[in-house]
């Protein structure tokens, strides 16, 4: 018996042996390629060796951005995550882009869409002679095939704005006008993608070809995927800038972590780290002797508090007024803690005085409309909790009508600068007499939907700390924030993200106009007089402004990061490698 | 014999499936979900939203979702994955090669340092030998794989440089971008993985071996084999090691399918593109298919080679089968 079952496990481990042996002679052969790609243009960056301004861009090298997460699909209408997005740039262009400063700017158009007086019509002039880099011409069909390809069933796109075009007409090959049924106030968000009209049926969309090889009309192709490793993007022959990219390829690298990627930064094994956070901070200060340094773009949206004014026993009210909370429907509270919450200082000491005090729901870009910050004023605070009532108790903390001064604050565990904010917060909240007891949750567990329970959209929370804000256009932000309509209840199945339950009047009705009209100055006006209504009523209290965050090595020039999707792919075409 | 082998067949398909169901409702219950990458973005509308609820077919109940994926697996079809759109098998397949070199050499040399570790313990039992080995072995099965993996990192990959100012050894990946492929360049990028994982996984089968060796050693034919006046070098190589170390293979056999699913910290330390890290960036972005297969596969297989184990003791041996 001993025998036999030495015999068969010997087998067992023989066929295992027999199948490893094969393992490792597969790979080569799919590392081969991927190995001599960057060898073989690494030598005409040598060959161009004399250079005269060191700040004049040179042509040639390889850049290696990392990663923490991998991109898994190269298609716009199907991507699921912000690396993909990002890394969808660097090939994949659309009529309009946003800038590192928030700003739209012209792509593949010639200016910004136009609008009808009536603010109907949207025209866009498309540039003339850009080739696909499959060789085939980008024109007025192709837009139209983008728009078809965002309203399929199977697109993993929003849909807004798209989906209220009546008609899109081309009545030239490099003109683009669409009707709609209605306004569409944040028009100029419009085709910040496109998608060749060769990819395929829309029915198919899944199974696409360009799904793993992508056509774009950008600066680089993708030339090689290694899944689980790297993706290297090399200069498109038929890019329609002369002499540009200056770069012969971009290698995405996949890494396992931030904190890998910060020390392969310093080594210089990679030249740039993706999604860095204002925790890094510490950190990329050390590499700065190692030739790293960061760039950064203020992203629009705030780290915040978010203020519950319902009752957070789970009743989830339409209207705060009839199931309020015991302790923040009371404007002077609100008032008292914003008092109370020295921003700057949080600022300085946790974020190395690197970042705003957050003070405006809409803080830059086209609509930005920044606010003074908030004043800082312990006796104020103090003098406005003893006129409303709330009286010190033995323990330091207020009491009113039996009603303790104690309130719990959530937000993701795990995040160190989070869990920081939180205790300096509860230490200058304490002085004025409000307790803050930290009880935190994983993030997926904070950020839960109305069907998983979710505590913001159930409003089973006193205050949540967490980052939010408008994308360029901050139409919809708004919106959700703070319509009355956007409370999440029972009844409309938990939709909206007015999670504070602010009703105020004035507030829809300047959010209904700002929704029917394209007047971009109009609409600016309106936005504004929303953020300074929020700052009175305080449903919502901003404590810092995020940013966008990227580590790179000094040699790598060029690198701007835009607040939006595209990230820091939209402008490769002016990378360069210095010495 | 036939009744016993269907009985022990269908009670290993019923397993499956017991797991399957289990597996499947985890998954689903985790919060958050494939939707949360959609739904703190301002730009998607509850109707954007609901499109692609409905895509990925999230508005059926668990239940319902189950018995779907159930039907489909049964023919054959592990589902597409989430993110890639690609069927899962593809992906598993494309990993499967790096898994295997890594976790292959890892046995190699794992069972190159546990066996003659573990003779030599055994045989010099007590010894100061034998107290630092088991000292050591103590450590590696107690140290947390990703905490050691991140210090063999900052010693060799950052703090330690070689000839050239560069780091020593290679931290992550598999080879080194833009230089063209050598097998020295991958013998490198393997250098940290395979000792890592060899250090804590050849602990386990080093007490393994010495313990069972002990015992053979404390044997009437050891004993006799000495006073016949056998060269101690024959009595425990020829004699003491072939008893005590069929144990040992079959706990390497039972172990072998769990090479599959590589190792989830080692991969994703390394950031070693194989199965263990697409498993585990599938889970982070809980990607259902594509999580549900590699589990799946994984457990097919343990439950398949102890079926065959079974099998082969109940041929070997008719008191199983009857009991």
């Amino acid at each position: 018996m001993k025998f036999l079952k030495t015999v068969l496990v010997l087998l067992f481990v023989a066929s295992f042996v027999l199948s490893a042996c094969g393992g490792p002679a597969a790979t080569e052969a799919v590392a081969e390629p991927a190995a001599n790609e960057p060898a073989a243009t690494d030598a005409p960056a040598a060959t161009e060796a004399p250079v005269v301004d060191p700040n004049a861009p040179v042509s040639g090298g390889t850049v290696i951005i990392g990663t923490p997460q991998e991109p898994g699909m190269m298609n716009t209408l199907l991507t699921s995550s912000s690396i993909e997005d990002a890394v969808v740039s660097l090939f994949g262009e659309g009529l309009v882009s946003v800038n590192e400063k928030g700003e739209y700017v012209p792509v593949l158009a010639k200016e910004l869409p136009t609008v009808s007086e009536d603010g109907l019509v949207v025209t866009w002039k498309l540039l003339e002679g850009v080739k696909w880099s499959d060789g085939s011409d980008f024109n007025c069909d192709d837009v139209r095939f983008t728009m078809e390809g965002a309203l399929s069933d199977l697109s993993q796109v929003s849909a807004s704005g798209y989906r209220d075009i009546e008609t899109l007409e081309c009545p030239d090959p490099y003109t683009v006008v669409a009707t709609f049924g209605e306004v569409y106030a944040p028009y100029l968000r419009l085709f910040s993608y496109t998608v060749p009209d060769t990819a395929g049926a829309l029915e198919d969309m899944e199974t696409w070809d360009l799904n793993r090889n992508p056509v774009g009309t950008g600066p680089f192709i993708l030339t090689e995927w290694e899944p689980g490793d790297h993706l290297t993007f090399s200069r498109n022959p038929l890019y329609r800038e002369e002499g540009k990219p200056y770069l012969d390829s971009v290698i995405i690298k996949i890494l396992p972590s931030r904190e890998v990627g910060m020390q392969l930064l310093g080594t210089g094994e990679i030249h740039a780290l993706w999604d860095l956070t204002e925790a890094n901070f510490p950190e990329l200060e050390q590499l700065s002797s190692q030739g790293v340094s960061f760039v950064s773009t203020v992203t629009g949206e705030n780290e915040l508090l978010s203020l519950n004014l319902g009752a957070s026993d789970g009743t989830a009210p339409a209207d705060p007024a009839t199931a309020p909370h015991p302790i923040l429907f009371d404007l002077s509270v609100r008032q008292a803690m914003q008092l109370a919450i020295n921003k700057q200082q949080i600022v300085d000491t946790l974020l190395y005085g690197n970042v705003k005090a957050g003070n405006s729901a809409v803080p830059v870009g086209t609509f930005g409309c920044p606010q003074p910050v908030s004043e800082f004023s312990l006796e104020k605070a103090n003098a406005l909790l003893d006129e409303a009532g709330w009286v010190v108790g033995a323990d330091g903390i207020r009491e009113k009508d039996g009603v303790r001064m104690s309130l719990k604050i959530a937000t993701t565990t795990g995040n160190q600068l989070r869990e920081q904010t939180e205790q300096v917060l509860a230490e200058m909240l304490k002085a004025a007499g409000i307790e803050l007891v930290i009880e935190n949750v994983p993030s997926d567990v904070l950020f839960a939907s109305w069907e998983s329970d979710g505590m913001r959209d159930h409003g089973t929370y006193d205050l949540v700390m967490y980052t939010t804000g408008p994308s360029t256009d901050p139409d919809s932000h708004l919106y959700s924030s703070f319509h009355s309509s956007q409370i999440p209840t029972a009844d409309n199945e938990g939709s909206g993200a007015n999670f504070a339950r602010y009703i105020n009047a004035d507030v829809d009705a300047w959010l209904d106009e700002a929704a029917t009209i394209t007047d971009t100055a109009k609409r600016k006006e309106l936005y504004c007089q929303v953020v300074e209504q929020i700052n009175t009523d305080l449903p919502r209290i901003y404590l810092y402004e995020r940013l966008s965050i990227m580590g790179h090595r000094n040699e790598f020039h060029g690198l701007k990061i835009s607040p939006t999707f595209v990230d820091f792919a939209w402008d490769s075409a002016n990378w360069w490698m210095g010495q | 014999m036939a009744i016993y082998f269907t009985r022990r067949v269908l009670q290993s398909l019923f397993t499956l499936i017991v797991i399957s169901m289990i597996l499947y409702g985890l998954i689903s219950s985790v919060p958050g979900g494939f939707m949360s990458a959609y739904t703190e973005r301002s730009d998607f509308t509850q109707e954007d939203l609901a499109r692609i609820r409905a895509k990925f077919g999230l508005d059926d109940p668990i239940p319902v979702r189950y018995f779907k994926w159930l039907t489909a697996m049964l023919q054959g079809d592990m589902g597409n994955s989430f993110t890639t759109k690609r069927p899962v098998l593809q992906e598993i397949a494309d990993r499967l090669p790096n898994t295997l070199l890594l976790m292959g050499i890892m046995l190699v040399t794992t069972l190159l340092v546990a066996i003659p570790l573990g003779i030599i313990s055994a045989v010099k039992q007590y010894t100061w030998f034998d107290h630092i080995m088991t000292t050591v072995a103590f450590a590696g099965q107690s140290l947390p794989v990703f905490w050691f993996g991140l210090l063999l990192i900052i010693v060799f990959a950052v703090t330690l440089k070689g000839g050239n100012g560069k780091p020593l050894l290679p931290g992550s990946g598999m080879y080194t971008l833009g230089e063209p492929f050598s097998i020295a360049d991958r013998i490198k990028h393997l250098i940290l993985p395979v000792s890592m994982l060899t250090f804590v996984s050849a602990a386990g089968y080093m007490r393994y071996l010495r313990s069972s060796m002990l015992d053979v050693i404390h044997e009437d034919y050891v004993r006799t084999a000495r006073a016949k006046g056998l060269k101690e070098r024959l009595v425990i190589y020829r004699h003491a090691l072939r008893n005590a170390i069929i144990p040992l293979v079959t706990l390497v056999a039972l172990d072998l399918p769990s090479l599959f699913g590589g190792a989830l910290f080692t991969e994703t330390i390394f950031a070693w593109p194989g199965i263990g890290r697409l498993y585990f960036t599938a889970a982070l972005k809980t990607d259902y298919p594509l999580v549900m297969a590699v589990l799946m596969i994984e457990s097919a297989l343990i439950i398949g080679s102890n079926l065959l184990v079974d099998f082969i003791y109940a041929a070997l041996d008719p008191r199983i089968r009857l009991s």
